[in-house]
C-alpha cells in the first residue's frame, strides 16, 4: 500500500481527534445537565467544529459540579433545605481538647495587638470571646490556628502547637472570615478540595452540605452566594471533619433570624457532646444567650474570664429611689455612708445601702418614697462598663457648634 | 500540660498518604475553576494558530542561511514560546495570589499547616499540568510545522539527532516558566505585581541584557531563560551560549531558586 507523504503524522492526529470527539459525545450523553445550550445543540457543535467544539463543551458547557459523583444526583435536583441534619461522623471522636493561651503577645510593628494574654478554653461548654473592635480577638484566634506567629508566649491546642497537629481539621474546625472564598468555585468543590486535604470522604461533604442547608445550591458558584450563605459554607468547612474543637470568629454576621437560632443550637449541642467551642463577638447580646463562659479582652489584655452567670452578679448594682423630698433624703443617705448619684429625672441612684435599709431610713424620718427599685447592671451594661476604657474606635461626643463652624 | 490528648485514638497517616492528600487538595482547586481551562484553551489555540502562520511564512520564504534544520526546529517553537508561556505563567501566578487576595489562604494553611507542603502541592499540580500541556503543545507544534514544511522538503523528523531532546525540552520550558511564576506569586501575593515580576524574570531580564554592550550582552544574557531556551531548543551549539546541558540547568535553576525563596518566605511570614 502506498500512502501519501505526511500520512505518518496525519493518521495518528486524525485518530486522536476523532477519539476525542467521540469521548466528548459520550460524556455529553452521560451528563445529567449541561449549561448555556441544550444537549442537542452541544452535540451539533461537537460534530460540526470537531475538537474545538469538544473543547468549548468541556470548558463552558459541562456541568462539572456534581457529575459522576455517586449519590449526588439528588443534590443536583435540589433536595430541599434540610437545616440541622446529622452531623456526627462515623470515625471515633478525638476526645476532649483544651485550648491554652499562655502569656501570648503579638506585635505588628509598633502596635501591640495582644499583650501577655493568658486564658484556657475548656471542653463541654460554649466559651464567648468578647471585646470591642480592635481588641485583638481575631489576632488571638489566628495565633491559635497557626496563621500568625506569636511575638512571645504560645497558644496550644490539646497540648500541641497547631502546626504540629497532623490532619488538623479532624481536631480543630474554624471559621475566621466567611467571605474568604474563591468566587469562581462552586460550594461543592470548595468543600471537596478542603476535604481531600485532610483525607475526608465525599460522603461527608454531602453530609455537611445537607446539615448546613446548602445542598440545593452546592453546584452554584460561591460568588453568587449571599453573606448568610457564605457564612453557612464557612460553618460547613468547620464541621467537615467532625472536629473536637470549634473556633468561630463573629459567626452570626449576615445570618437571618432562623440562621442565628440554628447556629446557637449548634454551638450548644456541640458543647453538650463534650467539644470545645470558642465563639468571638463584639456584641454581648450575641453571646449572652449561648455562652457558658466568658473571656473578655480589651486592647489585647485580659479583662475578665468568668462563667457567664457570675459575670453579672459580680458587677455594679444600685437602688433607684424617687422621693418628693429627694434632697433631704440624699443628705440622710450620705450621712449613713451611701453613695449618691442623681439621675436625670429627679431620681437618686444609691449604692452602698440595700433597698430595705433605704426604705427604713426614709420611714424613720417620715419621708415619702414613691419608688424604690433594686437594680442589677444588665449583662450589656456590665460589659460596656468593663470595656469602656479600652475601646479603640469610639464615636466622639457630638459637638454641635463645632460642626457648624468648622 | 497533657500532650497526648490529640494523639490518643488517632491513626496517623503515613507521609506518602499526606503528600497525596495535599496534591489532591491543590489539584482539585486547580481543576474546579473555569479560568484554568480557559487559560489552557487560549494557550493552545493561540500557539497552534501562530505556529501555523510562522510555519507558512518559513515554508514560503527563502532558505535560511544556517541550513534547513535550525530554521525548521526554531520555527516550531516561535509561536509556542511567545503565546503559551504568558497565559500559563499567569495561571501559575494566580494559584497563590488569588488565595491571598480572597483570604482563602487562611483556610488552606489551616487545612495544611506545613506551608512548604502547600507550596510543594501547588508546584506539583500546576507544574504537572504545565508540563503535560507543554509536551502536548510542543509535539503538536513540531508535527504541525514539519508537516507544513515537509511538503516543500524542508522538514525535520524526530529521528534526526538532537531533535527529540529539543522537543521534549520545549515542553519542559512551559513547566519551568510556570513554576517560576508560581514562586513569585507566593512571594509577592498581589496579582498585578506578581504577573509583572514573572514577566520581568521570564522575558524582561533577557531584554535588558540585549541592551548591554557586546561582551556583556551574551555573557550575562546566557544565564536568562530565553537565551537558555534558545540553546535548548536548537540542535547545534549556538555561538556564545552555554552548552545544552548547562542551559538546561539554567532553565531548572530559575524555578528552583524562586520556589526555594518562596518556601523560605511563606514559612516565616504571617499568613
Amino acid at each position: 500500500m502506498n500512502l501519501p507523504p505526511g500520512s505518518a503524522v496525519a493518521i495518528p492526529v486524525v485518530a486522536v481527534v476523532v477519539a476525542f470527539d467521540v469521548w466528548c459525545l459520550v460524556d455529553l450523553a452521560r451528563a445529567g445537565q449541561v449549561r448555556y445550550l441544550p444537549k442537542w445543540a452541544w452535540a451539533v457543535a461537537i460534530c460540526v467544529w470537531g475538537p474545538w467544539g469538544g473543547l468549548i463543551y468541556l470548558t463552558l458547557g459541562k456541568d462539572r459540579t456534581l457529575a459522576g459523583v455517586p449519590g449526588e444526583a439528588s443534590l443536583a435536583k435540589g433536595a430541599g433545605i434540610a437545616v440541622g441534619g446529622p452531623l456526627r461522623a462515623r470515625r471515633a471522636p478525638v476526645g476532649p481538647v483544651v485550648i491554652e493561651v499562655d502569656q501570648l503577645t503579638k506585635r505588628f510593628g509598633p502596635v501591640t495587638a495582644v499583650d501577655a494574654l493568658s486564658f484556657t478554653v475548656c471542653p463541654g461548654q460554649v466559651t464567648g470571646f468578647l471585646g470591642p473592635n480592635g481588641a485583638g480577638k481575631t489576632t488571638t484566634m489566628r495565633v491559635i490556628l497557626g496563621l500568625d506567629a506569636p511575638t512571645s508566649g504560645r497558644a496550644l491546642v490539646g497540648g500541641l502547637r497547631y502546626q504540629e497537629i497532623i490532619r488538623p481539621l479532624h481536631v480543630v474546625g474554624s471559621l475566621l472570615d466567611a467571605t474568604a472564598v474563591h468566587g469562581g468555585r462552586t460550594a461543592w468543590f470548595h468543600l471537596l478540595s478542603i476535604a481531600k486535604s485532610n483525607g475526608i470522604g465525599r460522603r461527608r461533604v454531602t453530609h455537611v452540605l445537607e446539615a448546613t442547608g446548602l445542598a440545593a445550591v452546592a453546584g452554584r458558584r460561591v460568588r453568587e452566594f449571599s453573606l448568610g450563605m457564605k457564612q453557612r459554607l464557612g460553618i460547613a468547612v468547620a464541621l467537615l471533619a467532625d472536629p473536637a474543637v470549634l473556633i468561630f470568629d463573629e459567626p452570626v454576621n449576615g445570618l437571618d433570624a432562623a440562621g442565628v437560632h440554628w447556629i446557637r443550637q449548634l454551638f450548644q449541642s456541640m458543647a453538650a457532646e463534650g467539644r470545645t467551642v470558642l465563639v468571638s463577638s463584639h456584641l454581648m447580646s450575641e453571646v449572652a444567650l449561648t455562652a457558658d463562659h466568658l473571656i473578655i479582652i480589651g486592647r489585647g489584655r485580659l479583662l475578665a474570664a468568668t462563667p457567664t452567670d457570675q459575670f453579672i452578679s459580680g458587677t455594679r448594682r444600685d437602688v433607684l429611689v424617687r422621693s418628693p423630698r429627694a434632697g433631704e433624703l440624699a443628705g440622710l443617705l450620705t450621712a449613713r455612708g451611701a453613695g449618691i448619684r442623681p439621675e436625670g429625672d429627679g431620681g437618686l441612684a444609691v449604692t452602698g445601702l440595700d433597698a430595705p435599709a433605704i426604705g427604713d431610713l426614709a420611714a424613720d424620718h417620715g419621708i415619702a418614697v414613691h419608688e424604690l427599685v433594686p437594680r442589677h447592671a444588665s449583662l450589656e451594661q456590665a460589659y460596656l462598663d468593663l470595656t469602656g476604657d479600652s475601646t479603640d474606635y469610639r464615636a466622639g461626643t457630638p459637638a454641635p457648634e463645632g460642626l457648624a463652624t468648622s | 500540660m497533657t500532650a497526648p490528648q490529640i494523639a490518643a485514638g488517632r491513626a496517623v497517616p503515613s507521609r506518602l498518604v499526606r503528600a497525596r492528600d495535599v496534591l489532591a487538595f491543590e489539584w482539585t482547586k486547580l481543576r474546579s475553576v473555569r479560568s484554568s481551562y480557559l487559560t489552557l484553551l487560549i494557550a493552545a489555540m493561540a500557539t497552534i494558530g501562530s505556529t501555523a502562520i510562522v510555519a507558512h511564512a518559513v515554508g514560503s520564504g527563502p532558505t535560511a542561511p544556517q541550513g534547513g534544520s535550525f530554521t525548521a526546529l526554531t520555527a516550531s517553537f516561535l509561536g509556542y514560546a511567545e503565546y503559551a508561556v504568558i497565559p500559563v505563567s499567569v495561571l501559575a501566578v494566580l494559584q497563590f495570589t488569588s488565595e491571598y487576595t480572597t483570604g482563602l489562604i487562611s483556610t488552606t494553611f489551616c487545612a495544611v499547616p506545613r506551608r512548604w507542603a502547600v507550596l510543594a502541592g501547588k508546584a506539583a499540580a500546576t507544574g504537572g499540568a504545565a508540563l503535560l500541556a507543554g509536551e502536548v503543545l510542543g509535539f503538536a507544534c513540531f508535527f504541525l510545522t514539519q508537516a507544513m514544511l515537509s511538503g516543500r522538503h524542508r522538514g525535520l523528523s524526530l529521528t534526526q539527532p538532537g531533535v527529540p531532546g529539543a522537543v521534549l525540552a520545549g515542553g519542559f520550558l512551559l513547566c519551568a516558566c510556570a513554576l517560576t511564576a508560581l514562586g513569585l506569586g507566593a512571594i509577592i501575593r498581589h496579582t498585578p505585581g506578581a504577573i509583572a515580576a514573572a514577566l520581568a524574570v521570564i522575558y524582561g531580564l533577557a531584554a535588558l541584557c540585549l541592551t548591554l554592550p557586546s561582551p556583556w550582552k551574551v555573557g550575562l544574557g546566557r544565564f536568562t531563560m530565553p537565551f537558555a531556551a534558545a540553546q535548548v531548543l536548537a540542535t547545534h551549539q549556538q555561538p556564545g551560549l552555554l552548552s545544552p546541558s548547562l542551559s538546561m540547568l539554567v532553565l531548572i535553576g530559575w524555578p528552583a531558586a524562586t520556589l526555594l525563596a518562596a518556601a523560605l518566605v511563606i514559612t516565616r511570614r504571617d499568613a
